[in-house]
């Protein structure tokens, strides 16, 4: 187990270097700077701007700046707003965006694992046509399109819920809903789907045979075997919603990592574009690797290594 | 296996509860929070004004915040020495009253008594000596730095030539400040009313050269003070009872959240959360005729630019042709909406002469919409040049909703009106920033907005060389034409000469203008004086809210 653990942190560490060294190459090749306004500035100013930055150096040196800011995890400040450090500004956003995507995901996670549950059991029934048009019309519904919806029938018209912004529980009503509607859906889905397949299997039907009451067959045995799928897509949809949603954290004025992400690249702000990238890349490494160590311990047919699992 | 179940099962109910918990302690916060907004607005009459700035400001330093989001805040946390009142003309401020020396080149300026920081430090000389010298200093890298061009030395200072020392700012003592120009500058107290002139306490600064960062290290000298900043969430003024005019400011405090999101803002207006919003796009129609809704004219220009180091822009005829082609009227009413204004002439309007007529009325429409003349100039015009056929067009636009419909209808137009198919392009604001400095563009989407309140500071734009030229295009007359409108002293000719730019501007047509901006937006019933000056800055020391 050591072994593995070792042996895919090494892959871990290589991985991020590919993908360190990708994004440098990419944004070093598309063209703008930093420094470009509408107004511009002289050229001796502009010499000193990126001398200060380190733009003037030819792009190995940078790159090898930028390697040793990532081990010593200091991005230095961002170049459009000089009086902010990156670090300063993931150590605010992130939080946030953490907060925001850990209610979500368990959020969507319950609902979803319950309503799959429901759709299986009364599987061709009323309660499965509705439980999965529901999950239908949650994954073809875009979250942005959802949140303008919610905003204005139950913060504007019904008065429920505040507008935006994120100063309370109730603040977090709308923005959780929006964002936890499509991974419920596709949870729901996943989960009735395989739930379906694991109730044909022998071992229920041996327990259906032992007559044990329906509810404890599908708790204690079918439960745990359905939600492998579910455990599969948990470490992109985790790395994704807990790092910031754009679209969904500017709909409600979140002050989260997500408009980072996209104004750091518009604005060429190259400490920031490459702090917010090694962050995420870290972390949705990260994730990948804990849902694999959690397969093993789910599923004893999954071994990590080759001798013995459990 | 039972038990490892058992034990995810426990995992994921106790991040739940724990998550619970804290949502829990952030219940408890809650009505206090809202309280501090609302509630004690109620109980004890404050008058909290409650703004949206958008985005996060760039910087409160003001050689570095040189944008709207950032001087919309900082308008009101500083004053420098002068400031633009109600009719949008710079009133004394900080500077209680000045001498203007015979050649018009050495402006003294004699600070207020009263006028104080925040923190009770005077507001002295020394400070704007600090603050300007900052300004221009090459190491600072400020984009504002072009605006100081107009002190003595200034520039040398700024391209790295000169020093520090040879600039005319002269601290003759406490409160009198003395400031030496290159030129007469006939509109110098406008220019200082721009935030990138607002003094800096240089004895804070000296000592924490970050003072601008956060809201406990802030000291401010105008109406407002800042209360607290929470990065990229909100912000909290409270009035600066330290300011030298506090009487005169109405309200008690000034709440600004950061919602960069149109829809969302209109929304929270909708709920009374917001005491001005911006109007979706999408809703104008509807909208636009309201009762609340509040239009303030803006200077600056929409406009195209020709590149006329390519074919077939390098004939003025053609250019002509171009700009004649253009129906701006429909562009205006029809495509941008919101009551904007279509511009036939260069300066936008709200500039007053000496003798208080606009500078556009006086000098007239110069840029029409006019199909026949422009189909009889394109004949002329390719005959001079000897086509047969006109070279391929492309027409760029860096990417937005509004620029590809003006684009779109661009491309109608000349197709209608001229017989010309040009291609449409649009690349993301920043390529398309470098490729048209780079004149890498045939016919491309410009925009200008005025700093001060002078034509000058957008004639000049097209002086030979100047890095907001991006035409190619270049005058002796037009050159002269500027370089006197910038040192003239007698105002009358003064004006003489930036009429004639204009028109010589117009006569050439290295760009074409397509319409004028506004500032439109919707304001809650019981706000009142909420101005916002043509040069783009908001102004709450007389807002009032009922």
């Amino acid at each position: 187990m050591l072994r593995y653990i070792l042996k895919r942190l090494l892959i871990m560490v290589i991985t991020l270097w590919i993908i360190v060294t990708l994004t440098f190459i990419l944004m070093v090749s598309i063209p703008g700077s930093p420094f470009n306004s509408e107004r511009g500035t002289n050229e001796a100013v502009q010499a000193n701007l990126e001398a200060h930055y380190n733009l003037d150096e030819p792009y190995v040196i940078q790159y090898f700046l930028y390697l040793k800011s990532i081990v010593t995890f200091d991005f230095g400040p961002s170049i459009k707003q000089p009086s902010q450090t990156v670090n300063d500004m993931l150590g605010r956003g992130f939080p946030i965006s953490f907060e925001l995507g850990i209610i979500t995901i368990i959020v969507a996670v319950i609902s979803g694992v319950t309503l799959g549950i429901f759709a299986a059991l009364k599987h061709n029934k009323v309660i499965d046509y509705m439980a999965m048009g529901f999950a239908v019309l949650g994954i073809s519904i875009p979250n942005f399109v959802l949140a303008t919806l919610l905003i204005q029938q139950l913060a504007v018209n019904y008065e429920l819920f505040p507008v935006a912004r994120w100063l309370s529980p109730a603040h977090m009503i709308l923005p959780v809903t929006a964002l936890a509607t499509g991974p419920m859906a596709i949870i729901a889905r996943l989960t009735r789907s395989t739930m379906l397949e694991v109730l044909t299997q022998d071992y229920i039907k041996m327990a259906r045979a032992k007559g044990l009451s329906p509810w404890k067959i599908v708790i204690k045995h079918a439960l745990k075997n359905a939600l492998m799928p579910v455990v599969t897509i948990m470490g992109t949809l985790l790395a994704g919603i807990l790092t910031g949603t754009f679209v969904i954290e500017k709909i409600f004025a979140v002050p989260g990592m997500g408009k980072y992400f996209v104004e750091s690249i518009n604005q060429r702000d190259y400490p920031v574009i490459m702090g917010t990238t090694v962050f995420y890349s870290a972390f949705l490494i990260i994730m990948l690797f804990l849902v694999d160590l959690a397969y093993g311990i789910l599923d004893p047919r999954i071994k990590l290594h080759k001798k013995g699992g459990e | 296996m039972t038990k490892k179940w058992l034990l995810l099962v426990a995992t994921i109910i106790i991040t739940f509860v724990l998550s619970a918990c804290t949502a829990n302690e952030d219940a408890g916060k809650e009505p206090e929070s809202d309280g501090e907004g609302e509630g004690t607005e109620e109980a004890t009459g404050e008058k909290i004004l409650q703004l949206n700035n958008g985005e996060e400001p760039t910087s409160f330093d003001p050689a570095i915040g040189f944008d709207a989001v950032s001087w919309n805040a900082l308008n009101n946390l500083l004053e420098g020495l002068t400031r633009l009142g109600e009719d949008h003309t710079p009133q004394a401020a900080i500077a209680e009253k000045w001498d203007i020396s015979e050649d018009g080149k050495t402006y003294t300026f004699y600070l207020r008594e009263n006028a104080n920081w925040s923190n009770g430090d005077p507001v002295v000389a020394q400070d704007f000596v600090y603050a300007w010298k900052r300004l221009l200093d090459p190491e600072t890298g400020s984009s504002a730095a072009f605006l100081g061009y107009f002190i003595k030395g200034g520039e040398a200072f700024n391209n790295g030539e000169g020093s520090a020392d040879d600039l005319g700012l002269t601290a003759v003592d406490e409160k009198t400040f003395e400031v030496e120009l290159e030129n007469p500058t006939g509109y110098f107290l406008h220019v200082v009313t721009n935030p990138a002139f607002f003094p800096v306490n240089h004895k804070v600064a000296e000592e924490n050269p970050e003072w601008h960062a956060e809201a406990e290290s802030f000291v401010a000298n105008g109406p407002f003070k800042l209360e607290s900043w929470k990065h990229d969430s909100e912000m909290v003024f409270k009035k600066n009872e330290e300011y030298w005019d506090a009487e005169a400011v109405k309200l008690d405090g000034v709440h600004w959240a950061m919602v960069n999101d149109t829809n969302t803002e209109y929304q929270m207006f909708e709920r009374g959360e917001l005491d001005s919003a911006d109007i979706p796009a999408e809703m104008s129609d509807q909208l636009i005729d309201g009762d609340n809704v509040q239009i303030e004219e803006q200077g600056g220009l929409d406009f195209y630019r020709f590149n006329v180091t390519e074919e077939p822009f390098q004939n003025a005829k053609i250019r002509k042709a171009f700009a004649m082609a253009v129906n701006r009227q429909n562009i205006a009413e029809f495509v941008v909406k919101n009551k904007v204004k279509p511009a036939y002439g260069f300066v936008s309007p709200g500039f007053q002469n000496p003798s208080g007529d606009d500078f556009r009325d006086v000098n007239g429409e110069l840029v029409t919409f006019d199909p026949e003349e422009a189909k009889k100039l394109l004949e002329e015009g390719m005959e001079e040049e000897g086509y047969d056929e006109l070279p391929k067009v492309t027409l760029s636009y860096n990417t937005s909703d509004v620029n590809k419909a003006v684009a779109e209808s661009l491309q109608g137009m000349f197709s209608e009106n001229l017989g010309v198919e040009v291609n449409l392009e649009n690349t993301e604001w920043n390529v398309f920033q470098e490729d048209q400095k780079a004149l890498k563009h045939q016919l491309s989407r410009s925009s200008f907005l005025f700093d001060y309140a002078d034509p000058v500071n957008f004639l000049e734009s097209f002086i030979t060389g100047s890095y907001m030229n991006r035409t190619g295009w270049s005058s002796e007359k037009y050159d002269e034409l500027i370089e006197n409108a910038k040192s003239e002293t007698d105002e009358e000719k003064r004006w003489e000469y930036m009429y004639k730019a204009e028109k010589l501007l117009a006569e050439e047509m290295p760009a074409f203008p397509i319409r004028y901006y506004n500032q439109v937006e919707v304001v809650q019933e019981g706000v009142s004086n909420l101005l916002r000056h043509p040069v783009g800055y908001l102004e709450l020391k007389h807002t009032d809210k009922q």
